[in-house]
């Protein structure tokens, strides 16, 4: 299911893996992985908001307030999905169950790391076959 | 007085409802999707992804157990 790169600049190819999880490793011709670590990381995401519902992703007023959220930092690596969820959050009266609404957020959050995970070792590799 | 309007689930809006009662079991697909990404990351091949991630799984939950167990057994005898 490999293929030949397409891409091998390592900055672009975090950009992508954060746009579309699994992306980079798509640019590096592994289809395989990207598909594999892109769809589970979606399917993680999407889970939280089906548990906690989708004000699980709560975005801070303004980055200086990023201290009072913290679990955004770890929501917002999933890519532009999360500012999506965030933005249709936002408007959306919802009830709060509290188990639930953790269960969220530690999906969304956990999703976003495992895509920071993919993120750097995308890049990696894409140095190393650029240096190659 | 006024009846009580029937609850009616909307999906990514409110909260899962059985998720509230049984939130435990909602920690074993998280495990299993850190083992699947973590073993795609961690492995040269794809193919030998689908056993290492089973393994890990397994141990992950297994951890998690004993450290549940742990922290039971700690607050029972601080009480």
């Amino acid at each position: 299911m490999d293929s030949s790169p397409v891409l091998r600049n390592p900055p672009l190819v975090a950009l992508a893996g954060w746009l579309v999880p699994g992306l980079g490793y798509w640019f590096l011709g592994q289809r395989g992985r990207a598909i594999t670590i892109g769809v589970t990381i979606l399917i993680v995401f999407v889970l939280g908001l089906l548990i906690g519902g989708i004000k699980v992703v709560d975005a801070p007023d303004g980055f200086a307030n990023i201290a009072q959220k913290p679990w955004f930092i770890g929501q917002i690596l999933a890519g532009p999905v999360s500012v999506v969820s965030a933005v249709l959050a936002d408007r959306t009266k919802v009830m709060s169950h509290a188990h639930s609404w953790e269960i969220g957020t530690l999906y969304t959050a956990v999703a976003g790391m495992l895509n920071l995970l993919a993120i750097i070792d995308s890049a990696h590799r894409a140095s190393q076959e650029s240096g190659a | 007085m006024i009846p009580a309007a029937p609850y009616v689930y909307h999906p990514f809006i409110d909260p899962l409802p059985w998720a509230w009662a049984h939130w435990a079991w909602t920690l074993l697909p998280l495990c299993a999707a850190v083992a699947l990404v973590y073993k795609s990351i961690k492995c040269s091949t794809m193919s030998r992804v689908p056993r290492e991630a089973a393994v890990i799984f397994v141990w992950i939950i297994v951890g998690m157990v004993l450290a549940a167990g742990a922290l039971a057994g700690l607050v029972k005898v601080m009480q």
